[in-house]
């Protein structure tokens, strides 16, 4: 929690060059447009719906981070934008083209990072312009420079349980990257990695993002990412999933890990906060019903 | 005190030191062979008289026929003794002149065993009359005597003379037809342990004799019938995984075929596949073929559900990956279940290949016995179980050398799997890639050619 005492803007004031860049982001094409899309599940306890009348757009080139509180049914829907589930009702449209079942303009990059283990990295790489129709020789080349994009030309030739968590992320990255999807949707790729090398992978991230013609939507549930990596957060509800707020993030452009104590950065992670666990909400539950076991007058604070 | 704590023996869940790893595996096979010895060599069995040399007697009290090998207590054997001299002393001719000479030709013959085992003789000349009319010669003329007591020798010097009478060398039409005086059975006195618990030395002894082929099993050759066993196994396996591993690869990948197919499979599991043995008999006739039939049908159902069941443990994240690269279902299927699931795949065979092995001793009775069964069955309904614990030693040693390669060789296979990083497998792999990059890798990459630097 940030102390209330701190004196922050708004999270909606936003300096002249970031309310440029937003208003830059909404003048060029929409890539995704989700329309409300509803996910319901037959369990053993009756029907869940996990999601509920989602709706929003992505433009070309943005960054959006979707948060949410656990079981919110943000893995639902970012399998559902991927092709692997199926809404039960609404539409998608990828460049105002209708879409169901994956394919390779969506690229994928999951928490586990799911590599192939019986190919190398390069094979990795290559495998989803195989999969497309791409000639051997031309998969090779394509695939090499987007592993020397990630920085992992050494390890080209090696088998994926010989690479760190991060190097094994980055591989996946590379290999989503390599098939030039419209979208690359992120499934909190760096929720098992430790602190250090997720900080070091936000910043790649970006740098990728920077330099190719992608379109990120990032699932996470650490705020701090969401506000460092993105342009707009995408906050759902829990029970059912829903669009509670659709945050232009404040903080501007190049990102940097000092930006963390800027005043934006609070502002807008203050407002997460807020969206996520609204005020007065879990202050009851969250206490354990602890006796005191120790002697009287040893107390810590 | 120790400056290092020494590490417990018995630490739970912990791993031991290689020493200690090796140490132990040792004990595992050390262990079992010490009881062994100590059971077999412990004085608490009596002593018999092994036969080497074997007679017939007309007495009522031996009715069955003995042969060298055979085993006596003592004194029974001095009964037996005691009756074939009994007889000799009223040799009685035959009620045809032609019976007497079968007899006497039968006594020409019981002096065959011993002389092959002195090396005198060669095995396949025990029915060589002219070879042992030389050996009666030689032996009368008293060249060669030492295991022949001497009251055999004084029998066989008689009997030579009257054989001599008749005619120097052997001929069929002109034999004798006296009766000739029967050999007064020989036998050695040995530690008579049960049937079923000859000596380690013993086994060993006979082992060897057996697996040079230079011992009484004779036209039983063990690495003939080896080889049969072997062909045997390889072809039902062969047979087996062509038709169960597509099979299970259809269950694991689609809940079609499993729904469709597995629980029956299931249900047909628990038919013992033996009960089937007429049947194949009747659909397959009585040699090779219900054989492999039976280690066909015996494995088949293991391996459908096994490997329908490793088909299915596959990380379905990975076929999530895959679709958002845009495989289609097909390529699902070649490119990521199938490489997806080969190590668990091998690992599962060479599970189910023992598991063939323990169809094969069943199989081999079907019809005519053959392979190493044949041994097993014949030696073991003699109850010479020294004959028939080298043979099971031998299938038990081929199934537990067979494994602990492939398992070995699966790190060579599969050098991104936790066994390939043992060094020696690494070693082989790379090896193994440039030997034959095109083949070996090609087989398990598909469309893959070697890394080039």
């Amino acid at each position: 929690m940030i102390s209330p005492e701190l004196k922050l803007p708004s999270y909606t004031e936003q300096s002249p060059e970031v309310a440029a860049r937003f208003a830059r982001l909404n003048q060029r094409d929409l890539i995704l447009d989700v329309k409300r899309i509803s996910k319901r599940f037959a369990s053993p306890q009756g029907a869940v719906t996990a999601l509920q009348d989602v709706s929003f757009t992505v433009h070309r080139r943005e960054f959006l981070c979707v948060i949410g509180a656990s079981g919110c049914g943000k893995s639902t829907l970012v399998r559902i934008l991927a092709g692997l589930e199926t809404a039960s009702e609404g539409e998608l449209l990828v460049d105002g083209k209708a879409v169901n079942g994956p394919g390779p303009d969506r690229g994928m990059v999951f928490q586990g990072y799911t590599l192939f283990p019986w190919l190398t990295v390069k094979e990795n790489v290559m495998f989803g312009l195989k999969m497309t129709g791409h000639r051997q020789a031309v998969a090779e080349s394509e695939a090499l420079q987007w592993i020397e994009l990630v920085g992992l030309i050494e390890s080209a030739h090696v088998y994926p349980h010989q690479l760190s968590g991060g190097m094994k992320q980055r591989v996946a990255i590379a290999r989503a990257l390599a098939n030039q999807p419209r979208i690359l949707l992120m499934d909190e790729p760096f929720g098992a990695l430790d602190a250090q090398t997720r900080a070091q992978m936000q910043s790649y991230l970006l740098q990728i993002w920077k330099q190719v013609d992608i379109t990120v939507i990032f699932i996470t549930h650490d705020l701090d990412e969401a506000v460092y990596l993105s342009d707009r957060v995408l906050v759902l509800d829990r029970n059912p999933g829903r669009v509670n707020e659709l945050l232009e993030n404040p903080v501007p452009h190049p990102r940097s890990p000092r930006q963390f104590l800027s005043p934006e950065f609070l502002a807008a992670k203050a407002r997460l906060e807020e969206l996520i666990h609204p005020p007065g909400d879990s202050t009851e539950e969250d206490r354990l019903p602890m006796l005191r076991m120790t002697p009287v007058g040893d107390e810590v604070y | 005190m120790a400056a290092r704590e020494q590490e417990s023996w018995f630490a739970v869940g912990r791993s031991l030191s290689r020493e200690r790893s090796r140490l132990l595996m040792l004990g595992s096979f050390v262990l079992p062979l010490c009881l062994w010895a100590l059971i077999a060599y412990l004085p608490v069995w009596d002593s018999q008289i092994r036969l080497t040399l074997s007679s017939t007697t007309e007495s009522d009290a031996f009715p069955t026929v003995y042969v060298p090998g055979d085993h006596m207590a003592s004194d029974r054997f001095a009964a037996f003794q005691e009756a074939v001299r009994g007889d000799n002393a009223q040799l009685t001719p035959g009620i045809t002149p032609a019976a007497t000479r079968r007899t006497n030709k039968r006594i020409l013959r019981s002096l065959a065993p011993i002389a092959v085992t002195q090396g005198w003789l060669t095995a396949d000349k025990e029915n060589d009359y002219a070879a042992l009319y030389k050996l009666w010669q030689t032996i009368a003329e008293g060249a060669e005597s030492a295991p022949i007591s001497a009251e055999n020798q004084r029998l066989i010097i008689r009997n030579w003379a009257a054989l001599r009478n008749v005619s120097p060398h052997y001929d069929s039409n002109n034999f004798l037809s006296d009766p000739l005086a029967q050999l007064i059975p020989q036998g050695q006195l040995e530690v008579k342990r049960p049937a079923f618990l000859p000596a380690p030395h013993e086994v060993i002894m006979r082992g060897w004799e057996d697996f040079r082929g230079e011992s009484e099993l004779g036209e039983l050759h063990v690495w003939k019938r080896y080889g049969v066993s072997l062909r045997t196994i390889a072809l039902g396996f062969f047979f087996v995984c062509i038709v169960g591993v597509p099979i299970a690869l259809l269950c694991g990948t689609f809940a079609f075929f499993s729904r469709l197919i597995e629980p029956f499979v299931d249900f047909f599991r628990y038919m013992p596949a033996p009960a089937f043995g007429t049947l194949l008999i009747a659909l397959f006739g009585i040699y090779d073929a219900p054989k492999v039939g039976l280690v066909f049908l015996g494995t088949l159902p293991q391996l459908i559900l096994m490997v329908a069941n490793t088909t299915r443990m596959l990380d379905p994240a990975l076929l999530d990956a895959a679709q958002t690269l845009g495989a289609n279902r097909r390529q699902l299927i070649t490119r990521v279940v199938i490489p997806g699931i080969l190590p668990n795949l091998y690992n599962d065979l060479r599970i189910l290949l023992g598991w063939a092995w323990t169809w094969l001793v069943i199989a081999e009775l079907l019809g005519v016995k053959a392979g190493l069964t044949e041994i097993i069955d014949t030696q073991g309904r003699r109850f010479h179980f020294d004959h028939v614990y080298p043979i099971i030693l031998l299938i038990g040693l081929t199934g537990f050398l067979t494994d602990q390669f492939l398992a070995w060789f699966r790190g060579v296979l599969f050098p991104y799997t936790e066994e390939g990083a043992s060094a020696s497998a690494r070693g082989a792999a790379r090896v193994l890639s440039k030997v034959n990059p095109l083949r070996l890798r090609r087989t398990f990459q598909p469309k893959t050619l070697p890394a080039s630097t």
